[in-house]
């Protein structure tokens, strides 16, 4: 199966594609999920709990819920400062991904 | 072909919607059933036979060979007690039969923290017209069902 969104890397031979399109698919979802915390500089703590985020972002104001919830968050608890991101038990894994990001 | 998933603790079984989380009351997650857990130290078992996929002191998830996974949460908001409490008996990936003993705890302990012991069992991923034979009210032990699900 190719991804239809790019090519970028079909031309690169001999490699496994599909682990490097797996990786590169759950490192776009940590992107996703950090930009609409509104990015780097407004998280100011990040945390996997097993079925969610527990993130504290300095402004919570550009928190993009929407975009969470594109990115791939079944949902979204906000409380003031902590916004918690549900995404299910790949919370471990995509919180790796974003402390890689931060 | 259906699985029967085993309740992890003995107690009184519940509704999912009576847990005081909204991630699992709205089945964000997924669809289950919870359990109050009985006073007093104990193990927490598989709710069915696999892959030990995802492991926390105080939650864990098995996955069965045909995908089914099944998230044990003991206790809410219990990630705060970052472990303490909670001995852990198998390591992630290791193969476990329905029952085995996962992680020992005191839910008496959770609650004098001022957790909720109530422990969510919830089918990853499927949608609530997947479960039968669902249990939610009355006590249950340790190892006995408390709802099927269908899938491998």
């Amino acid at each position: 199966m190719r991804d239809p969104s790019g090519t970028a890397n079909d031309h690169r031979a001999g490699e496994d594609r599909r682990s490097t399109k797996g990786a590169r698919v759950a490192q776009n979802k940590a992107a996703a999920i950090l930009a609409a915390l509104g990015g780097k500089d407004n998280v100011v703590e990040i945390e996997p709990c097993i079925t969610r985020l527990r993130c504290e972002v300095g402004d919570d104001s550009q928190v993009d819920e929407a975009a969470l919830k594109s990115a791939g968050a079944h949902g979204v608890l906000r409380q003031g400062s902590v916004v918690q991101v549900v995404v299910g038990p790949e919370a471990d894994t995509l919180a790796g991904d974003i402390e890689d990001l931060l | 072909m259906s699985i029967e998933v085993r309740s992890p603790v003995t107690g009184l079984a519940a509704s999912l919607t009576d847990v005081p989380d909204p991630v699992f009351s709205q089945a964000m997650v997924g669809p289950g059933v919870a359990v109050k857990p009985a006073s007093g130290p104990a193990d927490a078992v598989a709710p069915i036979a696999g892959t030990v996929a995802t492991l926390h002191p105080h939650a864990f998830v098995v996955a069965s060979a045909g995908g089914t996974a099944v998230l044990v949460h003991l206790g809410i908001d219990t990630v705060q007690l970052k472990g303490e409490g909670f001995t852990l008996h198998v390591s992630k990936g290791d193969t476990v039969e329905a029952g085995q003993a996962i992680v020992s705890w005191d839910p008496t302990a959770v609650e004098g923290h001022g957790y909720s012991s109530v422990c969510p069992v919830v089918a990853l991923d499927l949608t609530p017209d997947s479960l039968g034979d669902l249990r939610e009210d009355g006590q249950v032990s340790a190892g006995e069902p408390l709802f099927t699900v269908e899938g491998g």
